[in-house]
Parts: C-alpha cells; structure tokens; sequence
C-alpha cells in the first residue's frame, strides 16, 4: 500500500466491436485530487472508455487497476457494474438520468453510500447524518430548495446537477462525467467549472467534455483522443498548442 | 382536508371497500341478498389480491409479466389437492384409478395435512417463480423478450397439467369440492359461507398492508427507480436483477394465496385458470384501476369483476370481451394513470375551483 499518486491506471486497453476497434492499446494514468479531461472528436472513443472502466464495456484486451486511498489495489476489469460503485467509482451519464418520477430527496436518499441490500431497503431509514450529507451536497450543487420537488419538473441544467449530486452523495473516490455542460448555456456551464473545481478537494473528477472554455476553466490534465488512440496528453495550454491536435479536432470547430 | 386526502386518499378508499364489503354477508342474513353473490364477491376479494400482486411486479417496477395465471392457478392447484383429499376422506380419486393407480401418488400425499398444505400454497409457486425469476432477471432480460417468456412458461405449464391427466385431471380439473370450512351451499351451511368470507376479506387486508408498507419504504422508491431508469439504478450501486427476482417470487406467491382463495369459492379449479387470457385479464384489471398505486389494482379487480357479473347476460355475453377489449385500449391510450390516476390528477383541481368560486363570484384567473 505504497501511497501512489496514480487513483486509476489504464493498461493496454483495446476495445472491439465487430472487428472495428472503438479503442485501439489506450494507456493512461488518471492521478489523484485532480480533474482530468478526456477530449476529442465524434467517435474519438470516449464514452467508451467510461463505459469500460464502470464496466458497462468489456474491453477486448488489457486490464485497468484501481488505487483506492489506504485500501488495497483492484483490478476494475472483470468486476459487477454495482460492485465497482460499491468500491468508489461514480459516474453520470450524457443523458441526464434522474429518476423523474421520485423527488430530488428521495433521488439522493436512493444513492446514499451503502444499505443496498434488500432488506436494509425494506427495515433502514436514513440516518440523520445521511440526511444532513445529503444537505450539504445539495447546497453545494445548489438544488436546497428544490428538494421536495420531482425531479422531473427540474430543468435540464438542474437535472444534471442531480445527477452530479447523486454521485457525490455516494462519497466515490473517483466521479466521472460524461459531458456535464452538454445543452447548458454559459452561465450554467461556468457553475458546473466551479461545482467540479469544488469537487476535485475530496475527490478525482474524470470529465468528457466538448466545451473547450470549460475545460480550460476547470482542467488539470487533458487527454487527446483520436479514432481510438491517444493523440496526445498534457498541460491544457500545451494541448491547444500542440499542432496534431489544432489540425484534428480544435480546427474543425470542435468548440462551438 | 385536501392534504388528507392526498396522503390518506388510498387508505380511506380501501376502508371504505372493506366497509363494503363487511357488510354484505348481514344483507345476506336479511335477505336481501342471494348467497352464489357472496360467493361471487369472495372471488372478487381473491381477484383483487392477485391484482395487488401484478400492481407490484408491472405497476411499481414495470415489467409486465403475463404469466400469473400460472401462480393463480398453482396456488389454487394445492389448496384443490388439499380439499379434494378431504372430501374422499385420504383416499385415491376417480381419476387417478382412471390413470391407473391403486395408491395415492406420492406428489398428493403432502396435501392429507392441512398446515402442510397451506405452505406449499405458498413455497411451490415461490420456488418456481424464484428459479424463472433468477435466471431470468440475472441474464437481463427485459421488455417484450420477458413478456414473451412469461407467456411461453404459462403455456407449458398448461400442456403440462393437461398431459399429466391421471394428477391432475386433465381438462376437467379438480372439481366437487368444498371449502376449507366445509360446505358453503345452500341455506344450511350460512355459518361457513360467512367465516370463509370474512378470513377472505381479512388476507385482504393483511396483502394490502404489506404491500403498502413495501411501497412506502425505500424499497417502493427503489422499484420506481428500476422502472424508470434500470441503468442509473446498476451504476447507484444496486444489484438489480436480485430485486427484480424478489418482487417477482412477492408477486407470485400473492397470486398464489389469491388463487387458493378462489378454489374456496368457487369449488373446483381447472387449467383454464392457467391459460395466457386468464393471465392477461388479470393485467386488464390493474391498468383499468390505475397502475402502481396498489388501491387502484383492488378497484379496477372489483370493479371489472362486478360489471361482468352484472352486464354479461344474455346478449353482452358475446360482445363483453371486445367491450372490456375497448376500454383497455382507451386507458392505455388516454389515461395511462388509470381510474385512480385520473381521480388523482383531476380532485386537487376539482376543489381549488370549488373553493374559488366558493370564495368569490368574481374573476378566476385560469391556471396554466
């Protein structure tokens, strides 16, 4: 249990459905406290990768390991879906997925850490102190009021912000975001830079992202993603520098 | 007031039934009424436990099993063995000589005992439903392939009792028997018509609580959860598939108490209990009632049940079924809540503009 500075290392990953390779020997290390940006084009494999480490995927090859803070390594490869957020790794689709017919609270009170079992369901009521985590959560993605609202009724921007906050309510070592900003405007959008910037203190935040103001608002480390390869990685400031990169995705208009 | 009726709306509606209903065998006493309509009623009570169960499975969680007839129908298959072994006194039937036994076969000899036979009511369609279930729900299937599965299990079960003649009787079924508490025809047996009655209305009660204490824990949420987003709910750190199973082995196991209550009543069971239609009425019943609000299955079961009974004589009989047909379509397309679903949207506003022409005859700014 040597303290590594690596939370998550992905090794070798190939992806291949049906003879088309999605990814194509992805090696990268998402280090701790810090927010790390995969970014590319349509197709670029992205969304994969997320699928791959939360095992909605199963990769063709390779394996990724899992360093947990003062806990023994994992390997993510080959374990449940429910296991792995068991183990700290939350994640939130591109599609906002709330469940729109319960309320906000009781969204939350569902992805409260632990009681997943059916009996705890049946005989456990939250404890207080779930409920005031649950508090604090929702005042940081700023939905307090809306708590007894369904979360149906919520606008599309909110509803993400739920889903932020459903995650962070699990207590996960690692968030991953699959496009947080997709359909917000500027200022939603520049909220959402400062929620993940605040949730980088306690956790490691894995972002996929198109909106190239907020990845230089909030990023760390940027990833390049090309057809299924790593184009390149590094500073953000490097990123837009480098010509590749200019050439594959940033020239096209890929910001918006 | 409003506020009461919010929280509390399925609760005094299903007091109210029970009131009803605790009533009617007192205007039997008096006269007023004709015991094979009490006998009808008691059928309605088993129908209506069944619909609670299928509210469960399809209203709560969403998936729409057309097979229940097959747990309905297995329950009433125990309690029959149970009450058929009573009226031949332990010894073997007509139609197991006609299929040539001379003993009783060994899969019967478990029903000579009465507590025996109450808990395989309950465990044989629980382990059947926990085996389909398990390795259904584990290999995820969903939507209309387990719909279609449900179906083809159903059917196989039927051919089964039908081949397997000298059990079962075949299509005949098991039939001429009495009630758990005896005889319940004719004048002279009131006494037992009223007990078995009453112990019905009682299991009645006693479902209807349960399955409003699941629905009201974290659990309820959980099962809406499933319903409207499995995906969300695998990656919130839930093991789906083991509540999928466990909803559906509740839900048969309901079926199965339901379809022993109505072999009580009615006095014989046959496969036809067993079949898709049977099934699928039963799926009628809740949607008419208004889905995954529990009070709206045990409406929509006494509700169809009664109207059939009263409406299909004489020349309905042949158009009731494209009638019931008419309306399933129509809720389905325009009232997707159902009747209670309907009340529910329809009430708060009834008496907001009640009120407001209560308080002043003036201008009554409209409401998007």
């Amino acid at each position: 249990m040597t303290s590594n500075e690596n939370v998550l290392e992905i090794k070798n990953i190939s992806v291949c459905f049906d003879g088309f390779y999605a990814l194509t020997d992805i090696r990268t290390n998402v280090k701790r406290n810090t927010i790390h940006f995969y970014i590319g084009p349509n197709g670029a494999g992205k969304t994969t990768l997320l699928d791959i480490i939360c095992a909605k995927t199963k990769p063709t090859s390779g394996n990724i390991m899992y360093y947990p803070k003062d806990k023994e390594a994992k390997r993510l490869t080959g374990m449940k879906e429910y296991k792995i957020v068991r183990e700290g790794i939350g994640r939130k689709f591109q599609v906002p997925s709330v469940f729109v017919n319960l309320t906000v609270l009781d969204n939350m009170i569902l992805s409260i850490k632990g009681h997943k079992g059916i009996i705890d369901s049946i005989f456990k009521k939250p404890s207080k102190k779930d409920l005031e985590d649950i508090d604090k959560v929702l005042k940081k993605v700023g939905l307090i009021d809306k708590k007894d609202e369904c979360a149906g009724s919520l606008a599309h921007g909110q509803k993400q912000w739920l889903e932020i906050g459903m995650q962070l309510v699990q207590k996960p070592e690692i968030i991953m975001l699959d496009e947080p900003a997709a359909g917000m405007g500027k200022p939603e959008t520049f909220r959402t830079g400062e929620i993940s910037k605040e949730i980088k203190k306690e956790c490691t935040v894995i972002v996929i992202e198109h909106d190239m103001d907020f990845v230089k608002q909030a990023a760390d480390i940027v990833t390049v993603l090309h057809e299924g390869k790593i184009l390149m990685e590094g500073d953000i400031n490097d990123v837009l520098a480098d010509k590749t990169v200019q050439a594959v995705y940033l020239g096209r208009g890929g910001e918006g | 007031m409003n506020k009461l009726l919010k929280k509390q709306g399925s609760n005094i509606c299903f007091g109210v039934i029970v009131l009803i209903l605790a009533v009617m065998p007192l205007l039997y006493l008096r006269g007023v009424m004709n015991g094979s309509t009490i006998s009808f009623l008691g059928k309605c009570i088993a129908f209506a436990v069944a619909a609670m169960g299928i509210d469960m499975i399809w209203g709560y969680t969403g998936i729409l099993s057309l097979g229940h007839g097959l747990y309905f129908a297995l329950g009433g298959y125990a309690m029959a063995m149970y009450l058929k072994l009573q009226s031949t006194g332990g010894k073997i039937t007509d139609f197991m000589h006609t299929g040539g036994f001379t003993e009783l076969p060994l899969v019967w000899k478990p029903f000579l005992n009465l507590p025996l036979s109450l808990l395989l009511i309950m465990l044989v369609p629980g382990v059947v439903a926990g085996l389909i279930g398990y390795f259904i729900f584990k290999s995820r299937v969903k939507g209309v392939y387990f719909f279609i599965i449900s179906q083809v299990l159903t059917w196989a079960a039927y051919s089964i009792f039908i081949a397997l003649s000298p059990y079962t009787n075949g299509n005949v079924g098991i039939t001429e028997i009495k009630s758990i508490f005896g005889s319940i025809k004719g004048s002279s047996n009131i006494g037992n018509m009223l007990l078995l009655f009453y112990v019905a209305l009682l299991i009645m009660i006693l479902i209807y609580a349960l399955c409003r204490f699941l629905v009201n824990r974290k659990f309820g949420k959980l099962l809406i959860a499933i319903r409207d987003g499995e995906n969300r709910t695998y990656f919130s750190g839930y093991r789906v598939s083991n509540y999928k199973t466990f909803v559906y082995v509740l839900s048969a196991v309901i079926a199965a108490i339901a379809g022993a209550i109505f072999v009580n009543f009615n006095g014989s069971i046959t496969p036809s209990q067993m079949t898709i239609s049977y099934s699928i009425t039963m799926v009628i019943w809740v949607a008419i009632g208004g889905r995954g609000t529990i009070i709206g299955a045990v409406i929509g079961a006494f509700l169809i049940n009664l109207s059939e009974y009263n409406l299909s004589s004489g020349a309905m009989v042949e158009i009731w079924q494209y009638i019931i047909g008419a309306v399933f379509c129509i809720t389905i397309l325009f009232f997707k809540g159902g009747i209670v679903g309907f009340v529910k949207d329809q009430l708060p506003a009834f008496i907001a503009s009640r009120k407001r022409k209560k308080n002043k005859g003036e201008e009554v700014p409209t409401k998007a």
